[in-house]
């Protein structure tokens, strides 16, 4: 049965992912365990005996662990109100809160940082303030997985549902009904989100990087000391760290996955007690929910483009602020040292058309061999399914590592001039995404509309065009924008892999900017000139996506 | 659908497999000089990639009229530090990514030689002061510019009456300097390995024989002193005394910081004659940095010689206290005596004396001593 489900270009998928994914990898723990040895013991021993990777793995831990409790207590009451009650321009409402899970991760960064800046809060002096903001930064960053995980839920459930149990015992006081009704139908949604925000939270590189200072999770930590890694005798403890560091990631990062799987399916399974016809009342007291909560899924983007526009100047009277384009100036003109952000661009979008081109047909293939799996061998397809998400577990420091330390085994000369070369980082980055998206895609068609158009005789070309392209056109559309996205806002491995190199991207060329030291009063309004352009561009993209998000079932995204 | 399958296995097919192709002109030179280049190879296309970090002096006109002069083409790969640099160099040795390296310093130098990633150049350099040929005087690196490292205090609160001047790098230690000590990570930055060791120095060679200098770091990190990534973070973030105050980011929670001895008069230079920051002479505390440029093995030979000559002459080294606040390397230099530049410079009485080989020797191991006294027991 197996044999004849699947096809060549099934099999050709499998594989040619599992060399993308697996080949960088290898080679790339391969060098390490070259210079470091093999002797697992010592690699993880080898996190507390160094300075720099002490309390990382707790810090890591600790960060995302509140950073998921801070996502859930702002989302569900978000998630709650979107959900039960009728909202005028509701979809506009729902797009802006959702909307920051698009935004790069660097982008959020200069936008937190302004926010506590001298011309924000003015709290960024006290250190104390920095693990509350990363926090909740991180909540701002992954409030839509929430809003995206429970909303749907709530919004089809049909209210018979509800009507019944208000009148059973159990159901009389509104703590009765979230126990019996709501708690069980919205767990799941609720631990598929909570995992999903752990592991992202848990992965975080830009926001540690810019705003906690002198702390690190794992993926900053391995970045800072990557540049050093598999070098013959040299710095050998830093390539324990990394070992050590990547294979506890690797462990937690894999067991949350799989949890998640798990929960997804758990979630499909309740999904079909919806209803179509909810009719939903309005809510005037939810405002204090919703207003709160769109002011600040927008205020870091406000700031950012603010931002961009003041320039600081400082004399032996102190410092003065004045509007003008002089940041955008900066940013935008090419000197020997900095390239034009013109550049930065060019690449950005020349790398993410390249990695569409390979991620969205890689990705589609290998949903679809899920698809035609799942019920012949189940086992067979969860693995597989997970294996496509091993690029969320290995994180994108360790990617960028694997991809730097691959080029130099092979052919470091041809990858160092091959331009696309941080496209098989974006590739290795996107296709999960792009899976996740097609796969519920995928299941939702009626396999009898291509059984009957095959009795009727409808070529398989037409069927793939006249039906099938027109069923996935909206997930289609959202894997495509969600790609372009991704791998323009990329920032972990682009960071590790473009360093080398004189290809920078919008989010790498951020970095380098704000990293310009600070006498330099352009740095500040000059990256955020270029985060504004990396703003604008998501923002477009989501937009676009939101007008073809299918309605409901459309996946995680 | 399978032509799907058939474009993507070409896409991947032209990613995974290396189709170099590059015409290599061979060269070879032979020095009249002391030194043999008769196996060097290498292919003079008309370019410079020069591999370097923030280093202020390579300013856009100075590298335009090195174009003009020689007609190279420049390009520079920009990298987070020194050690960055080392590491790129490490990481691709027998790979061709750069030329010319500018920036690594005499304790990533020897690290460089011992590992033969560099090659002798052939420019014509005289005229360097033999102070800076201390720790290195040979073909394979050029000094370019120098300078100390010293702690910088804030005058304005280690005033005598609030915080004490230290005299001996032990008072550091003491409760009053609890969390107000900011020190650049010698992991991950060259002026924290400079001042590291520095630090071997000092306690080898204090009246004290029962503590070394692991004793001292041990304490520091129980006395919550604040280790950055690198200097910038140090200087600009953490201290109290230095223009970091007027920038974004800025905390201010250390009035004592590892920068340069002439950090102060960098400050004075910029504010019109007056500065807070003063630098402490400490005995063995201070450390001479040299930083080189160097041509790139497998580098176009060519092209690094005749910028290492244009960094050296006087039309540009000239400028190093200017245009990338260090020491020029020219003999009979100093530092300019405007807005108090030279004034607030400190030159330290008894800098360390650490060879480059006794750093290379060593560094490995005092960098995992080092480890050893900072983590927690």
């Amino acid at each position: 049965m197996l044999e004849m489900n699947l096809k060549f270009p099934h099999w050709f998928s499998i594989v040619a992912y599992m060399l993308l994914i697996l080949v960088p990898l290898w080679l790339a723990l391969d060098r390490l365990i070259w210079v470091a040895g093999y002797d697992i013991s010592s690699w993880l021993d080898s996190l507390g005996r160094n300075y720099i990777s002490q309390g990382v793995i707790e810090f890591t831990i600790l960060q995302a662990f509140f950073s998921t409790i801070a996502t859930l207590v702002i989302g569900l009451p978000i998630a709650w109100q979107l959900g039960r009650y009728e909202w005028p321009l509701q979809s506009l409402i729902k797009s802006i809160l959702t909307m920051p899970f698009v935004m790069p991760s660097i982008v959020a960064a200069i936008g937190f940082l302004n926010i506590i800046g001298r011309e924000g809060l003015d709290i960024r002096s006290d250190e104390g303030t920095w693990f509350a903001t990363l926090i909740i930064a991180h909540a701002w960053f992954n409030l839509s997985l929430v809003i995206r995980f429970c909303e749907p839920v709530l919004s089809t459930l049909d209210p018979m549902l509800e009507d019944q149990i208000r009148l059973l015992p159990a159901g009389r006081t509104s703590w009765g009904r979230i126990k019996n009704l709501w708690a069980p139908i919205l767990l799941p949604s609720v631990a598929a989100a909570a995992c999903m925000t752990f592991v992202f939270s848990f992965t975080s590189f830009a926001l540690v990087r810019w705003i906690t200072l002198g702390e690190n999770t794992l993926e900053s930590m391995m970045a800072s000391i990557g540049s050093s890694a598999g070098i013959d005798g040299y710095m050998i403890s830093r390539n324990e760290i990394i070992l050590g560091a990547s294979l506890i990631q690797f462990a937690v990062l894999l067991v949350s996955l799989w949890l998640m799987s798990w929960l997804q399916q758990k979630r499909q399974n309740l999904l079909p007690q919806a209803s179509e016809n909810v009719a939903k009342t309005a809510n005037p007291t939810g405002w204090f929910v919703i207003i709160p909560a769109m002011v600040f899924a927008l205020l870091p983007l406000v700031t950012i483009l603010i931002s961009s526009f003041r320039i600081r100047e400082t004399t032996a009277n102190g410092t003065s602020y004045s509007w003008g384009l002089d940041g955008w100036e900066y940013a935008f003109t090419a000197t020997k040292s900095l390239p034009s952000a013109w550049d930065a661009l060019l690449n950005s979008i020349g790398y993410a058309s390249l990695t569409l081109i390979i991620a969205l047909p890689l990705g589609w293939l290998l949903a679809q061999t899920i698809m035609l799996i799942e019920t012949e061998r189940p086992i067979l397809a969860r693995i597989l399914d997970i294996a496509t998400m091993l690029p969320f577990a290995v994180s994108s420091v360790m990617i960028g590592l694997g991809v730097m330390l691959g080029m130099i085994r092979i052919d470091a000369e041809f990858f160092y001039s091959f331009w696309p070369t941080p496209v098989i980082a974006h590739v290795m980055i996107t296709t999960p995404f792009v899976v996740r998206i097609m796969l519920p895609a995928l299941r939702s068609i009626d396999p009898s509309y291509e059984e009957c158009a095959r009795t009727l005789g409808v070529t398989k070309w037409n069927r793939f065009f006249q039906i099938k392209l027109p069923l996935l056109r909206g997930s289609i559309l959202v894997a495509t924008i969600f790609t372009l996205a991704m791998s323009m806002g990329e920032f972990g491995a682009s960071w590790v892999v473009t360093r080398n190199s004189d290809w920078t991207t919008l989010p790498i060329m951020i970095d380098s900017l704000r990293s310009i030291p600070y006498n330099n009063s352009l740095t500040a309004p000059a990256a955020s000139a270029v985060s504004s352009v990396l703003m604008l561009i998501a923002v477009t993209l989501f937009t676009w996506a939101e007008k073809f998000r299918p309605s409901r079932g459309g996946g995680m995204f | 659908m399978k032509s799907k399958g058939t474009f993507v296995s070409i896409v991947i097919f032209i990613l995974m497999t290396s189709g170099c192709i590059s015409e290599r002109i061979e060269n070879q030179k032979i020095d009249d000089g002391g030194i043999v280049i008769n196996d060097y190879q290498w292919e003079d296309d008309g370019e410079l990639t020069i591999v370097t970090y923030d280093v202020y002096g390579l300013t856009d006109e100075m590298l335009t009229e090195f174009t003009n002069q020689t007609g190279y083409e420049i390009s520079l790969m920009k990298l987070d530090d020194a050690g960055s640099i080392l590491d790129h160099l490490l990481q691709h040795k027998n790979v061709q990514t750069a030329d010319l390296a500018i920036g690594l310093d005499n304790t990533y130098l020897q690290t460089a030689l011992d590992n033969n990633v560099l090659w002798a150049h052939f420019a014509d350099v005289p005229n360097i002061s033999e102070n800076t040929l201390i720790p290195y005087d040979g073909p394979y690196a050029v000094p370019f510019d120098h300078g100390y490292m010293c702690l910088n205090y804030d005058t304005e609160i280690v005033d005598g009456v609030n915080y004490t001047v230290p005299t001996n790098l032990w008072n550091l230690t003491e409760d009053a300097w609890n969390g107000k000590v900011a020190l650049p990570s010698p992991e991950t930055s060259s002026p924290g390995r400079a001042f590291m060791t520095a630090t071997v120095d000092y306690f080898a060679n204090d009246a004290d024989n029962q503590t070394d200098w692991t004793d001292w770091w041990s304490a520091m990190s129980d006395n919550d002193a604040i280790i950055t990534t690198g200097w910038s973070e140090a200087y600009e973030t953490h201290y109290t005394g230095g223009y970091g105050e007027y920038t974004e980011g800025y905390v201010g929670d250390a009035h004592i910081v590892v920068s340069y001895c002439h950090s102060p008069g960098v400050e004075s230079w910029y504010n019109g004659n007056w500065t807070k920051s003063a630098a402490l002479d400490l005995p063995r505390a201070a450390f001479h940095q040299v930083e080189y440029a160097a041509a790139v093995q497998g580098g176009n030979l060519d092209a690094a010689s005749a910028f290492i000559e244009y960094l050296l002459s006087e039309e540009v080294n000239l400028q190093m206290p200017t245009e990338n606040f260090m020491y020029s390397v020219l003999e009979g230099t100093d530092l300019p005596e405007d807005s108090g530049y030279r004034y607030h410079s400190t030159v330290p009485s008894q800098p360390a004396n650490v060879s480059s080989i006794e750093i290379s020797n060593n560094m490995e191991t005092w960098l995992s001593d080092w480890n050893k006294a900072m983590v927690d027991a």
